[in-house]
């Protein structure tokens, strides 16, 4: 085990030494060496996970489809997003904007008296097992992106935004990271300041996204699958995710309000949103508007979020203003 | 076979007195843990639970306990300095990044590299004597010999600036270059040795006004130092580079160098004045350097990004009885 970590830190360590190190040194940016080092293993847990998707879970959308893809050219751009997030160009985008706000959070919060504990104060038998511990600030996690993601839904201005996520006719392994940039900035500064309020150690929040967001691109999968009657009630998987995308009908008008989990549907069945039946619905958004999404690459999906969020917020300014 | 060996070297060390003098401490920075190594068996016999994110850490004046710095979960936990027994955590000490006695023990500052500012607390009972904002990521700290001036880097503006510990007003604030970081002050008291992490040496500053006298090129990544212990050769590590300088600083030249990898952070010297161990922050290990053979010669693997380390000494690590500690306490240097 340990010849492996040293084999992936080897690894890490080159890259960093040999391109990322010396670019910091001519740019003047030495303050955040090790940062920096940090995310180049972001980048490297990145490239396993395309791999994952593109070779493990591939296999099984090919070999049990749950319907087919006529039109890759949909699914195409989905793999642009998920490029553009796993090898940390996105990531680096989003860190640098909500790097200043986060931190200067944490100043204030911290200039204030409280500093954030480890939940291993009150629960010192945590200390003795990593996965334990791992596993409690997973979930902790989970509650709070849970309700995040409902938060998504409900204030139209935000819908706007994620409503780009929703707007695939074709929903894969592919679409998970398929999201506008100024979603995943709110989301990820909710979440890193979450984190740093519950107390989640760096490593065990580079694990979090790394097996969350592997078990996410796999509930977007293409498959008829599920974990069985008593696992799909544990962990979110195809089955179960797929309802939260179907396209609304006549008869199913809020059927995109069930199943926010994002990796345990515990927090659907305490809140009273989740649904769970086998039946196989199309997937995608009834606004024309939205839906023609399909029709655009990254920019234009990107550029057409941002003229959805202000229109979304052009009535709003107009009611204020009139007051 | 090898880990039988180790456990049972392991608990014959814990049954007897040597395993106060054979004991390495190793802050993982990023596991919030520390390890517990054997200097003999040049093996980790353990870790140990601490706040989240501890850097650095440091001996009491009277070499009696050991205080681990936890800079995000603002605490220091307090060590017995010949046992390593857990004795208890001090709270509300604000992002304890870098911390220091003043020589004569009055003093203890920290420097709170993620939230802007300078404590300085009294020695005697860590009561607060001020706060000081002042932008830039203070990183390191030295003290002048009469214990009457705090001198700290401030790694993103490139500056050193100086503080009278009695009235915490500010000296001076000048700029030294790109990313300073480690400081040491010499034995002369007259020379401020300060490592530019964004270059590729040091340079010499003038602790009457901050002026720069001097400079010396040792390796990119300048970092950190170490006494070597005869009061005139100091180790400073070039993290980006790989290596670690051996400086004359009579002479003010660089009379050695050692290859070691992955990025070279804190040092401490056994007591024997033979080996120097250093923490490799990428690699998760601590590389053992034979100082007459100026090479690495051992590695032992620890905690995500090791930074601080520090040997406990016969009679209580950084005491009066250690050999090699002619300049200062034995981590003030961290």
């Amino acid at each position: 085990m340990r010849q492996l970590l040293d084999i992936w830190i080897g690894t890490q360590t080159w890259i960093f030494e040999t391109v990322v190190s010396p670019i910091l040194f001519h740019l003047g940016l030495m303050e955040w060496y090790e940062p920096a080092f940090n995310a180049v293993e972001i980048v490297m847990l990145g490239v396993v996970q395309i791999v994952v998707i593109a070779v493990g879970m591939r296999f099984f959308e090919r070999r049990w489809p749950l319907e087919r893809v006529p039109n890759d050219d949909l699914v195409a751009v989905d793999r642009v997003y998920t490029f553009l997030n796993k090898l940390g160009i996105i990531p680096l985008a989003v860190f640098v904007v909500t790097y200043p706000i986060s931190n200067e959070i944490e100043h204030m919060v911290r200039a204030w008296g409280y500093a954030p504990p480890r939940l291993e104060r009150i629960f010192p038998w945590l200390h003795d097992s990593a996965l334990a511990s791992f596993l409690v600030y997973f979930v902790l996690y989970d509650f709070a992106a849970y309700w995040l993601h409902r938060a998504q839904h409900r204030f139209g201005w935000w819908w706007s935004l994620h409503s780009l996520h929703h707007s695939q006719r074709q929903v894969t392994v592919w679409s998970d990271d398929r999201n506008h940039i100024l979603d995943d900035l709110l989301m990820t500064l909710a979440l890193v300041i979450f984190a740093q309020f519950v107390g989640v150690q760096p490593d065990d929040y580079i694990m979090i996204l790394m097996v969350g967001r592997l078990i996410e691109s796999w509930s977007h999968a293409n498959v008829d699958m599920s974990f069985g009657r008593i696992g799909e009630r544990l962990l979110v998987g195809p089955r179960f995710h797929r309802l939260h995308h179907a396209l609304a009908g006549p008869a199913e008008r809020h059927i995109h309000d069930h199943n926010f989990a994002p990796v345990f549907p515990i927090w659907d069945i305490l809140f009273g949103t989740a649904m769970f039946d086998r039946k196989n619905r199309p997937t995608g958004v009834d606004d024309p508007d939205i839906d023609s999404d399909n029709e655009r690459g990254w920019l234009g999906q990107q550029i057409a979020g941002v003229g959805r969020l202000l229109r979304s917020l052009t009535p709003r300014l107009r009611r204020a203003r009139a007051l | 076979m090898k880990k039988l060996a180790i456990a049972v070297l392991a608990l014959a060390l814990v049954a007897s007195g040597a395993a106060r003098a054979d004991t390495v401490l190793v802050l993982n920075s990023e596991e919030a843990s520390y390890s517990i190594l054997s200097r003999s068996g040049r093996s980790e016999l353990g870790r140990q639970p601490v706040g989240r994110e501890p850097h650095h850490l440091v001996v009491t004046p009277d070499g009696k306990e050991v205080l681990i710095g936890s800079t995000a979960t603002n605490e220091l936990l307090v060590l017995d300095a010949k046992t390593g027994e857990r004795r208890r955590v001090m709270r509300d000490i604000i992002d304890p990044y870098h911390l220091s006695f003043s020589p004569n023990g009055k003093w203890f500052v920290t420097a709170a590299y993620r939230l802007d500012h300078v404590d300085i607390y009294r020695g005697d009972d860590f009561k607060l004597a001020g706060r000081i904002f002042i932008d830039g990521m203070p990183s390191h700290i030295a003290f002048d010999a009469d214990s009457k001036t705090v001198f700290v880097t401030l790694q993103q503006t490139g500056r050193v600036v100086a503080f009278d510990l009695a009235t915490q007003a500010i000296k001076w604030n000048t700029k030294v270059g790109e990313a300073p970081a480690g400081i040491v002050m010499l034995p002369d008291n007259k020379r401020l040795l300060v490592a530019l992490t964004g270059a590729d040496g040091l340079v010499v500053v003038d602790p009457k006004d901050g002026s720069t006298i001097g400079a010396l090129q040792t390796g990119k990544g300048a970092h950190n130092f170490f006494p070597k212990g005869d009061g005139r050769h100091y180790f400073l590590g070039n993290r980006m580079e790989g290596t670690i300088s051996l400086i004359d600083t009579q002479d003010m030249k660089v009379v050695g160098t050692i290859k070691v990898p992955g990025g070279p952070d804190c040092m401490d010297i056994t007591a024997d004045g033979k080996e120097l161990w250093v923490t490799q922050r990428f690699l998760r290990r601590l590389a053992i350097v034979d100082i007459d053979q100026m090479k690495v010669v051992g590695s032992v693997p620890v905690g995500k990004s090791p930074h601080g380390v520090l040997m406990l000494k016969p009679g209580g690590a950084g005491s009066p009885l250690t050999p090699v500690r002619a300049t200062s306490p034995a981590a003030e240097q961290k």
